[in-house]
């Protein structure tokens, strides 16, 4: 009886190996390269709300290339490491979403491959900033999706309320904080994230700041710049007064802040209004945006605060039809209309900023008609990096350990910036590039 | 325990063939090998490796893996940030060990006390946290920290400040473990033969001093097990700070080791250093693991004499 108990277990075991083994023939082993009239199966990974629609979209109009969308475990840099890890291994989806400053890692690692023999014509279409965020060393890894310009979120009825003006420049804001801060200690203008290094990344660059450039072959590096320096000093005083809140973005203690009134205002950007309904849902209609404020009065330069293209992955095996829905989704007037309506998107190229669908503003700022109006002006004004670095996931890492220690022992927030340079640099020496200094 | 039986029913099936035993242990072996043995002997490999992009602004050329000699060792050694996060970890096992053994002592004990009522509640009730998974189990202590949705007073108490954040993250971890070694101390406290007992009480001993004397001696190998687990658990902590990470800016990405492992490996994508650091940290537990086995067994000894 035993051995017949083991023989059945082993076959179990059998079964279960042989069940295992047959979930490796994925769609791409089908067919090395597409032949005409072959039906082709795309994988796509991406995150955002509203992205099947548009993919479905896609589907309807193209029946031969199907696009599969997943949505990853992880988002942002959690993602872009897992793509650099299945690299390796082959197992990549054909397409992944990629924010423009994690594409020069996912370059660096050879991820993503470039789209130039698939997809022509970029440069009449876009601006050199846009193009900027996508082209690295003569080559395309993407078409320009968005344009992520900063602005400033406030609850219109409580700054009503108060009498007060959404802030103009920073000492404006500063000054609004304390109005706020006075009328009700509970409330706060805002808070200071340690938990979004793209936050701070835009008002760095607003500021002047130019964290990476590269001449040739080699790359500065310059985080702790006086620009920077000076943003951290601006808000290091905020704090040290009590009138922003420390609290990081994204946690469940800022979502409630949010929510019920404590935090009134936020610095965020074009996308805000894709994100508030889950932050706080019970002050729809009460929020308004305006423009960031500036350091001089009448200065229309912003920072951008994330912004993302979609890339053709190194291990697709169908890289010109991938391309293609690429093409599609971020250029052609089909594909942006979906992102707008699906998914608030506000797109990068001047043809899709001029689409219909931009008339009527995101769900959540129903009250602010001319909503899309203030980003596209945003959107003149903005100012980013020459080159976003080939490590700034490190740099990113580097920022929340060293900011969110400064906040927590409540030294200088400058010192952090000191910290984020040596991080670094340091990593890219031991990667192997060039850095002068 | 039962040795003789044990004894038997080897040399039973051995006299049956060698054939049933081998195949029952083949499964757990292949397993073994595959995903624990195989890895660990990649990942050594993988310590001493390191990445060099080729040439050009962005690394132009594939990425190459070179040999990295010890150098990835002698940056983990001589970082003064891991030194920090084996000091953190070290602080939260201070509390959290001695109060996990103590707890579920305590618990088992006096759930084998005489008077004890509603013994399968408590149990249960006790042993429940366990059966609550670690990130959800932070996930909650989360919310009962911060002021914004706390229950349990965080707007006068500050749990996440540069000292109370030890007491929360410890406090966590315990919360999840004592059940379990609650039930490992539990059992053997009932497989004690009970005439002991009845012999003490006849003595005239109180059910206090039964507990203390009696049944607390005869459990000594027990709760020294249950230290070894807890202290191997402190050396693996990682579920609670890194699920608590993004409520408070107390605790960094390398706050425990295990956290910088995972940090140098996915976020910071050099797998090389990060099982360097692993190696490290390996050869820390098993440092840790005869350490504390060593003495258990020497206390053990000396309570059952």
């Amino acid at each position: 009886m035993n051995l017949r108990k083991s023989a059945a277990l082993g076959a179990v075991l059998v079964l279960a190996l042989a069940a295992c083994s047959s979930n490796d023939d994925s769609p791409s082993a089908t067919g090395s390269s597409a032949t005409k009239g072959e039906k082709v199966n795309l994988t796509y990974v991406n995150w955002d709300g509203g992205m099947d629609k548009v993919v479905d979209e896609w589907n309807k109009l193209n029946p031969d290339i199907q696009v599969k969308l997943s949505k990853p475990s992880g988002t942002g840099y959690t993602l872009y490491n897992k793509l650099i890890t299945n690299n390796k291994a082959g197992t990549n989806p054909d397409i992944t979403e990629v924010e423009y400053q994690a594409l020069p890692a996912l370059i660096a690692n050879q991820v993503v491959v470039p789209i130039d023999d698939y997809v022509k014509g970029l440069d009449t279409k876009y601006d050199k900033a846009s193009l900027s965020q996508v082209q690295f060393e003569g080559k395309t890894y993407g078409v320009p999706q968005n344009v992520c310009p900063m602005v400033f979120f406030y609850r219109k009825d409580v700054f009503d309320k108060l009498g007060l003006k959404a802030p103009t420049t920073w000492a404006e804001y500063a000054t609004v904080a304390a109005a706020i801060h006075k009328a009700d200690p509970k409330k706060y203008i805002g808070n200071f994230t340690a938990a979004d290094p793209g936050w701070f990344a835009g008002l760095a660059q607003q500021a002047g700041a130019n964290w990476w450039k590269a001449d040739g072959d080699t790359w500065s590096v310059a985080i702790n710049d006086e620009a920077s320096k000076k943003v951290a000093n601006y808000w290091d005083d905020l704090i040290k007064k009590g009138l922003v809140s420390p609290q990081p973005n994204w946690s469940a203690q800022w979502n409630t802040d949010m929510n019920n009134g404590t935090i009134v205002g936020w610095v965020g950007a074009q996308w805000g209004p894709n994100q508030l309904p889950s932050i706080a849902k019970d002050t729809a209609g009460k929020w308004a945006a305006a423009p960031l404020p500036a350091w001089t009065a009448g200065d229309t330069a912003v920072g951008i605060w994330g912004g993302e293209t979609e890339a053709v992955t190194a291990n697709s095996k169908h890289p010109a039809e991938a391309a293609k829905f690429v093409e599609w989704m971020n250029s052609s007037d089909a594909g942006m209309d979906s992102l707008i309506k699906n998914v608030q998107v506000f797109p990068a190229s001047p043809q899709g900023q001029a689409l219909p669908a931009l008339k009527t503003p995101p769900p959540f700022m129903s009250t602010q008609p001319d909503y899309n109006t203030l980003m596209a002006t945003a959107a003149k004004g903005v100012r980013t990096f020459d080159i976003w670095g080939p490590n700034a996931n490190v740099t990113f890492d580097s920022y929340s350990n060293a900011f969110g220690a400064a906040l927590q022992k409540k030294t200088a927030l400058s010192g952090a910036l000191d910290t984020m340079q040596e991080a670094t640099i340091s990593d890219m020496k031991k990667l192997g590039f060039q850095v002068a200094g | 325990m039962s040795g003789p039986r044990t004894a038997t029913a080897a040399s039973k099936s051995r006299s049956r063939g060698g054939l049933l035993p081998v195949a029952l242990v083949t499964p757990a072996v292949v397993l073994l090998l595959l995903f624990t043995i195989a890895p660990a002997i990649y990942a050594i490999f993988l310590s001493f490796r390191r990445m060099k992009v080729g040439k050009g602004l962005l690394g132009g050329g594939k990425p190459t893996e070179v040999w990295a000699g010890i150098s990835n060792y002698t940056s983990t050694l001589s970082d003064s940030e891991f030194w920090a996060s084996l000091g953190r970890m070290l602080l939260i096992a201070a509390f959290g060990v001695p109060l996990t053994v103590i707890l579920s002592t305590l618990f088992a004990l006096c759930l084998d006390a005489k008077r004890a009522r509603l013994v399968g509640f408590a149990r249960l009730a006790i042993f429940l946290p366990y059966a609550v998974p670690g990130v959800v189990a932070s996930l909650l202590w989360g919310f009962m920290y911060l002021p914004a949705t706390s229950p349990i007073g965080g707007d006068v108490v500050n749990y996440f400040g540069t000292k109370g954040i030890f007491f929360s993250v410890a406090n966590v971890a315990v919360w999840g473990v004592v059940g379990f070694n609650m039930v490992i101390l539990y059992t053997a406290v009932r497989s004690l033969p009970k005439e002991l007992f009845e012999a003490a009480e006849l003595d005239g001993a109180t059910e206090f001093q039964i507990a203390v004397r009696v049944k607390l001696p005869m459990i000594a190998p027990a709760v020294a097990m249950v230290a070894l687990f807890s202290v191997i658990g402190s050396l693996q902590l990682f579920n609670e700070p890194t699920t608590l990470k993004p409520l408070a800016n107390a605790i960094s990405s390398t706050w425990v080791p295990l956290m910088r492992v995972y940090t140098d490996a996915f976020v910071n994508n050099s797998i090389y250093e990060g099982a360097a650091t692993s190696f490290v940290l390996i050869a820390m537990t098993v440092a840790a693991t005869v350490l504390v086995s060593a003495v258990g067994r020497r206390i053990a000894r000396r309570s059952t004499r």
